[in-house]
């Protein structure tokens, strides 16, 4: 049996993991359900010993481990699916599987690749594929190469003497449901070798393939049970009273249609994307992982292309901009990736915060460094960063700093339509109430925010409306103004899984 | 209003600068005397004009391997139309340059394909070009052509060289496009990421690209210089520069990761490289042996430059 008991993991003073107590044992399939951000991937780090914890108990069999990486972990019999990263696309499936352990099929110096064909024959049939071990990897579909990963994790039997435990995470995201079929049904069958740790997005899919489900919620477990309706209140919570909830301070939308999307659609993304959004709403986008807001985002931005439909910002057709378009019409984006896309580490406050609007800061051609200090001290107050100087580079902020600053460089350039993913992902409390805050004050100054909260209360507390997606598709939208209807996070639940 | 220059990092090879000059004066104090020294600052002007046009590529976190063909082109266009073109000639020279390092920007930021190749390729083409442009041989200037027209470049006012003006100045614009404009900012933004600094709304393609074209200008004017100083345009007139002007970049700190650096860390790379080819005169090494010198402190300086522990593979 593998357990957790009081599992804590804190990645500096963001606490991912506050009280997670988990177990699974061999013959059984357990499902892991969370939102984003609840400590999933976290949790499934820990288990494949990317990870260390900082405080409570992992014990296997009742002695306690110390995982020192994945292969460490793999050694012990702890195993992950990962989405075919793992598998080399130019090498054959049976030199994938046994990649790193071919010392047993050596002879006389060589590779017997006979024997290593009809070894990674016996470990396919185990995942039901018809596949010849000898088939270059990078040929195979999808499905396939993720059976192959299966059977990856599957030859650690040999390996081990003790059990077996496979993680899989959020295998079925992108297969198709007689796949997702195909998938179940090997699982089923292969449980009896080991125990199964099942994370996904989908709800229906953990009921139906698990025996018992851990909910988690905040870096804690919630629950340990297997009850539909009540999973679905779990994973939401109900403390409905949240800091942002704060409706005497939301204003009417102004008249002023700011951006409209007909028709929006992406292959393989999202379709048939429709709405508008005007000055001084906050419009929230909300569905799980993968069910296409944040490609419909990021395409209005131009860091992605849409196929067919139209976007109009301002009156004016800008389908498929360019950022630097986007930025010049008024559009501010800000990332989920703070550190990859939002700002520039190495580089000063002042210096982010101006980079987009340094053009129309110049005199001469020059920049003029009296005005842009006057903007960005002009700055500081109104958004409450926190920082020695101007001067200081970004690397030293905090992850909420860090985020102010992002805010601060859109609302410098004057945009009239922020792009908001996940604002306040990572940040701590207080972080989370500034940005907020700072939120209602960019719809107070009459500028169009169209949300992707990182909690389903976060996005009902700070919207006037709220579109649900499931894949790649509107399958609800709620009006979040009506006084008499709450809109609560479970009738977005509903709609989204 | 205080100005404050970004002098981070800036200790080392300063430091170095001053202890090399000390240790070269210190075995022949002649080399301190101020007309050795301006002869060397008018003798490394054509190297550090070659580097302060690598300067802007390597901060974006690309490497330019053509400016010596790009010299050599410039240099033998220059010596061809000068008879005919007069003063004409001076900028067909330079938008030689440009347009050569415009087409390996455009191979590389438009065809993505690695600067690395880019420039290795479109140098080569450049270098065939030239050859066949010159007819393999060098293509003498008649001297009272190059007294009037190119005396910019070659004279001098006051005792002071111009080739130590032309570089003052090119490393004054290059200094202020730098620190004090958007495009400057830009370059480093890029240098150190290019997805935030794309998100920022800056022309990522644009700034890729140009920075070819202003290595390309800087590589142009560096081989009108030389073709001044030599009276003649040749096709190898400036082999041999490559690997300085790249060990003087990395030398004065710029990394060539991208982000980090500066044309000021490049003006002390270069003198950096300066006293050393001197010393080596003084000490006795051949010039033949002096590039088995740059090679060990390029990759001494990249050495010291990286943090290689934090980075788990290196292509």
């Amino acid at each position: 049996m593998l357990e957790l008991k009081n599992i804590v993991k804190e990645f500096g003073a963001f606490k991912a993991l506050s009280d997670v107590t988990f177990s699974v044992k061999p013959g059984q399939v357990v499902g892991l359900v969370g939102e984003n951000g609840a400590g999933k991937s976290t949790l499934m780090k820990i288990l494949n010993g990317v990870h260390q914890p900082d405080g409570g108990e992992f014990t296997l069999n009742g002695e306690p481990v110390a995982l020192n990486g994945p292969r460490d972990a793999a050694k012990r019999g702890i195993g992950m699916v990962y989405q075919e990263q793992s598998l080399i696309p130019i090498l054959t499936v049976a030199e994938n599987l046994f990649l790193g352990n071919e010392d047993r099929f050596i002879r006389y110096g060589r590779i017997d690749w006979k024997a290593m064909g009809k070894a990674a024959q016996r470990f396919l049939e185990q995942v039901e594929i018809d596949i010849d071990p000898f088939t270059e990897t990078g040929t195979l579909s999808f499905m396939q190469r993720q059976m192959v990963e299966l059977a990856k994790v599957l030859r650690l039997q040999d390996m081990t003497d003790g059990d077996l435990y496979i993680l899989l995470d959020e295998p079925t995201s992108v297969l198709e449901k007689e796949e997702i079929e195909i998938l179940f049904g090997v699982i089923r069958r292969i449980r009896d070798r080991a125990g199964i740790i099942f994370v996904s997005h989908r709800l229906d899919e953990v009921i139906e393939v698990s025996d018992q489900i851990f909910v988690l919620k905040d870096g804690e477990t919630v629950r340990i049970l297997a009850n539909p309706p009540l999973i679905h209140e779990l994973m939401v919570g109900r403390s409905a009273a949240g800091s942002y909830y704060r409706e005497s301070e939301r204003r009417a939308p102004l008249d002023e249609v700011v951006l409209e999307i007909k028709d929006l659609g992406k292959e393989g993304e999202f379709k048939k994307v429709n709405f508008d959004l005007k000055a001084g709403e906050v419009m929230a986008l909300v569905g799980t992982e993968g069910a296409g807001i944040e490609p419909v985002m990021r395409s209005i931005y131009g860091l992605e292309t849409v196929d067919s439909g139209q976007v109009k910002f301002r009156g004016k057709d800008m389908t498929n901009p360019s950022c630097s378009e986007a930025v010049f019409a008024g559009i501010g984006y800000v990332p989920r990736e703070r550190k990859t896309e939002g700002i520039i580490e190495p580089m000063s406050i002042e210096e982010n915060v101006v980079l987009p609007n340094l053009p129309k800061m110049t005199r001469f051609g020059l920049i003029d460094f009296p005005q842009i200090r006057k903007a960005t001290n002009h700055l500081f107050g109104p958004l409450r960063i926190k920082a020695e100087s101007r001067l200081a580079p970004c690397s030293s902020l905090s992850g909420g700093n860090q985020q102010k600053v992002v805010l601060a460089k859109w609302y410098n350039t004057g945009a009239k339509l922020f792009l908001l993913d996940h604002p306040t992902r990572g940040l701590d409390v207080g972080a989370k109430e500034d940005v907020f805050d700072l939120i209602r004050e960019i719809c107070g100054n009459g500028a169009a925010v169209l949300l992707i909260a990182d909690t389903l209360e976060e996005a009902i507390g700070l919207s006037h409306r709220i579109i649900v997606f499931r894949d790649g598709q509107e399958t609800a939208r709620f009006d979040n103004t009506d006084p008499d209807v709450a809109v609560t996070p479970l009738d977005l639940v509903g709609n989204m899984v | 209003m205080k100005i404050k220059l970004n002098t981070q990092g800036i200790f080392l090879p300063f430091a170095a600068l001053v202890v090399s000059v000390g240790l070269v004066g210190a075995v022949d104090s002649t080399f301190l005397k101020p007309s050795v020294l301006i002869n060397l600052f008018a003798d490394m002007s054509t190297l550090f004009l070659m580097a302060l046009g690598l300067t802007f590529v390597i901060m974006t976190g690309s490497i330019d391997l053509s400016p010596q063909a790009v010299a050599a082109l410039s240099s033998v266009v220059l010596a061809l139309l000068l008879p005919s073109w007069g003063y004409l000639a001076i900028p067909v020279a330079l938008i030689a340059g440009v347009a050569a390092g415009a087409i390996a920007g455009v191979v590389f930021a438009i065809l993505k394909i690695p600067s690395f190749v880019a420039t290795l390729a479109v140098g080569g083409i450049t270098a065939s070009l030239t050859l066949f442009m010159s007819d393999q041989r060098a293509i003498q200037l008649d001297t009272q052509l190059r007294a009037s027209k190119l005396d910019w470049a070659i004279g001098d006012v006051f005792g002071l060289p111009n080739e130590v003006i032309v570089a003052a100045i090119a490393f004054i614009v290059m200094l202020v496009i730098e620190r004090a404009t958007p495009y400057g900012k830009a370059v480093r933004a890029v240098g150190f990421n290019e997805f935030a600094a794309r998100a920022a709304g800056i022309r990522l393609l644009w700034i890729k690209l140009s920075v070819f074209m202003v290595a390309g200008f800087m590589s142009a004017l560096s081989g009108i210089v030389l073709a001044g100083r030599l009276a003649a345009g040749s096709p190898t007139i400036a082999n041999e520069f490559l690997l300085p002007a790249i060990a003087a970049v990395v030398l004065g700190g710029t990394a060539l990761t991208g982000g980090t650096g500066s044309v000021l860390r490049t003006l002390l790379g270069v003198m950096l490289i300066a006293v050393f080819r001197t010393g080596m005169n003084f000490v006795g090494v051949d010039v033949l042996a002096q590039q088995i010198v740059f090679g060990l402190i390029l990759v001494l300086a990249v050495g010291l430059s990286i943090n290689r522990a934090s980075s788990e593979t290196v292509k």
